[in-house]
């Protein structure tokens, strides 16, 4: 067996190299294999320490294997990718000492068992909870014209995702193995969606009747009977939630998108124009 | 005209820093309506018009999520765009609006074209690994990837900006007011829209009710979606530790466990 000597770098190093890797695996996303180009740069400076000597034939073809193995389809979320590229890059390190020890098609295999999960839990949470309380509290201060709204929006967005990125390559790297089964068996995934969940939903019902603010002009016959007062006195807010359940009955039938944006605009002027909606 | 020039390249480098938030960044949410529309206010010395289209411009844009390889309308680039022309012309936020959404479309398209140009980036990336020239591989994402996704919203913003700011004055000088307030409407059903957008992705079966109690906080005792938000944390939590059997449930749990027949509200009539 070839004696195969990897270079050697701090592991706090390394760590930091998985998370500015996985926020830039965005970079190249494509059609074909999504981001494949994105996870291999993630793990080009493993890759480069684990085979360093480009003369040897015999490592230069380990080089390019490893390098055409990570040009494999990939796609997750950025921050939970971290915890794949610490994974990928302990497992790369481990081949690349003794290749017995390891069967290099487990790494693939690894990756793409941890996509659906991993971007599952990172979507729901970044982009479904995260980013819907962080605009949602950043919009109702803007509309009132203060730029502390974008500012907050960025400072909750932010926090998160340093912290879990930062975490996250941290614990792929020092033994993901162990950690993804105390993961998966403390049911740890369910948690996360319930609470994401549950967080959510409330504070969309609260945007719904914070953020629209639909009403109407209408009134009975002689004008001493607002219909407005009438709804108030009933449910506050009472149009918005309407309209919110008309869209969404509309998007549940499979109206295209384009049509539903012309429905609102159309319909917002006709509705005007009747003196129905204000 | 050396103004326009000036802002035109000025909001298409707010765009592509925008643009870059999710390629470099791993999307830490600066590419949103909200954040690039105000950037633009900032630019273009109008901050409170930034603002005001970009909570606009956002609340529509708060359901449209990229999910796998679907491409939905891109608001941000529409809010940009939205952003610049209210600022240049006095525009209202609502008027700003129908500029956005035709844009957003236009992005989408842009964003199918460009990510079906950088498959071409992957196979040279093969290419280059099958002739040990590693650098040239790597250097497709890095290099490549990031001048092809700053070209795609910086040409489109500054080439709209700089042609058509004065057309777009001449048509917004025309619209009447019937319009307008038909469009301050029709903005409350988009955001409506966006919302409900939302919902199809958030609802699953026995969590509407959530929903419905946070709308009814918000609505009836008047709380903010801050107030809201912090009630919903607590109460999730408390949830999960019951349904999960954490803290003091586990214990519970844990207590039957030593006999798995316990029943607590069995009656003990055979005894």
């Amino acid at each position: 067996m070839a004696e195969n000597k990897i270079q050697s770098v701090s592991k706090n190093k390394k760590i930091w190299q998985f998370f500015w890797r996985s926020w830039a695996i965005q970079d190249s996303w494509n059609y074909e294999r999504q981001m494949n180009m994105g996870f291999l740069y993630g793990l080009v400076p493993t890759l480069d320490r684990c085979y360093p000597n480009e003369n040897d034939p015999e490592q230069l073809e380990k080089k390019k294997e490893a390098y055409r193995r990570h040009m494999a389809f990939y796609n997750c979320t950025p921050q939970t990718s971290a915890f794949v590229l610490g994974l990928s890059a302990s497992m790369e390190e481990q081949y690349a000492e003794n290749t017995a020890s390891l069967n290099p098609d487990s790494i693939n295999a690894m990756k793409t068992s941890l996509m659906g999960p991993l971007s599952g839990i990172g979507d729901s949470f970044f982009q479904g909870t995260i980013r819907v309380i962080a605009f949602g509290l950043g919009v109702s201060l803007a509309q009132q014209g203060s730029l502390l709204g974008p500012v907050l929006a960025m400072v909750i967005s932010i926090i998160p995702s340093v912290l879990i990125t930062w975490f996250a390559a941290k614990l792929g790297y020092e033994g993901g193995n162990a950690y993804l089964q105390k993961l998966q068996s403390g049911n740890m995934m369910d948690k996360v969606m319930y609470v994401c969940g549950i967080v959510g939903l409330m504070a969309v019902g609260g945007m719904v009747a914070t953020l629209i603010g639909a009403t109407t002009p209408a009134t009975f016959s002689d004008g001493t009977l607002v219909i407005q007062d009438i709804l108030d006195s009933i449910m506050p807010q009472m149009i918005p939630l309407a309209l919110t359940g008309a869209m969404y009955a509309l998007i549940k039938k499979g109206v295209k998108t384009g049509w539903l944006l012309v429905i609102c605009i159309v319909g917002g002027i006709i509705l005007s124009s009747l003196g129905i909606l204000a | 005209m050396e103004s326009t020039l000036l802002s035109a390249v000025l909001v298409g480098l707010v765009g592509v820093f925008c643009m870059l938030d999710s390629r470099l960044l791993g999307r830490l949410n600066f590419e949103q309506p909200l954040i690039g529309a105000t950037l633009v206010g900032l630019v273009l010395g109008d901050v409170q018009t930034g603002l005001a289209v970009g909570a606009a411009t956002e609340l529509v844009s708060m359901g449209l999520v990229q999910v796998g390889a679907a491409v939905p309308p891109d608001m941000v680039l529409g809010g940009i765009v939205a952003a610049a022309f209210a600022c240049l012309t006095g525009a209202s936020a609502e008027t700003a609006m129908t500029i956005a959404i035709p844009v957003a479309v236009l992005g989408q398209l842009l964003g199918i074209v460009f990510r079906s140009i950088i498959v071409f980036l992957g196979h040279l990336a093969d290419d280059a690994i099958e002739k040990g020239n590693f650098k040239v591989a790597y250097r497709m994402h890095i290099v490549w990837g990031t001048v092809l996704y700053s070209l795609m919203y910086f040409l489109p913003i500054f080439v709209a900006v700089y042609v058509g700011t004065d057309v777009v004055q001449a048509v917004v000088n025309m619209i009447p007011d019937w319009v307008t307030n038909g469009l301050n409407v029709a903005s409350k059903i988009l955001t409506a829209y966006g919302l409900a957008l939302l919902l199809t992705m958030m609802i699953n079966k026995g969590m509407t009710v959530f929903l419905i109690l946070g709308f009814a906080l918000a609505s009836y005792l008047g709380l903010s979606v801050t107030a809201v938000s912090i009630f919903a944390v607590v109460l999730a939590l408390i949830l999960m530790s019951l349904k999960y059997g954490d803290g003091s449930g586990a214990a519970m749990a844990s207590a039957g466990g030593a006999d798995p027949d316990y029943d607590p509200l069995e009656d003990d009539d055979e005894d």
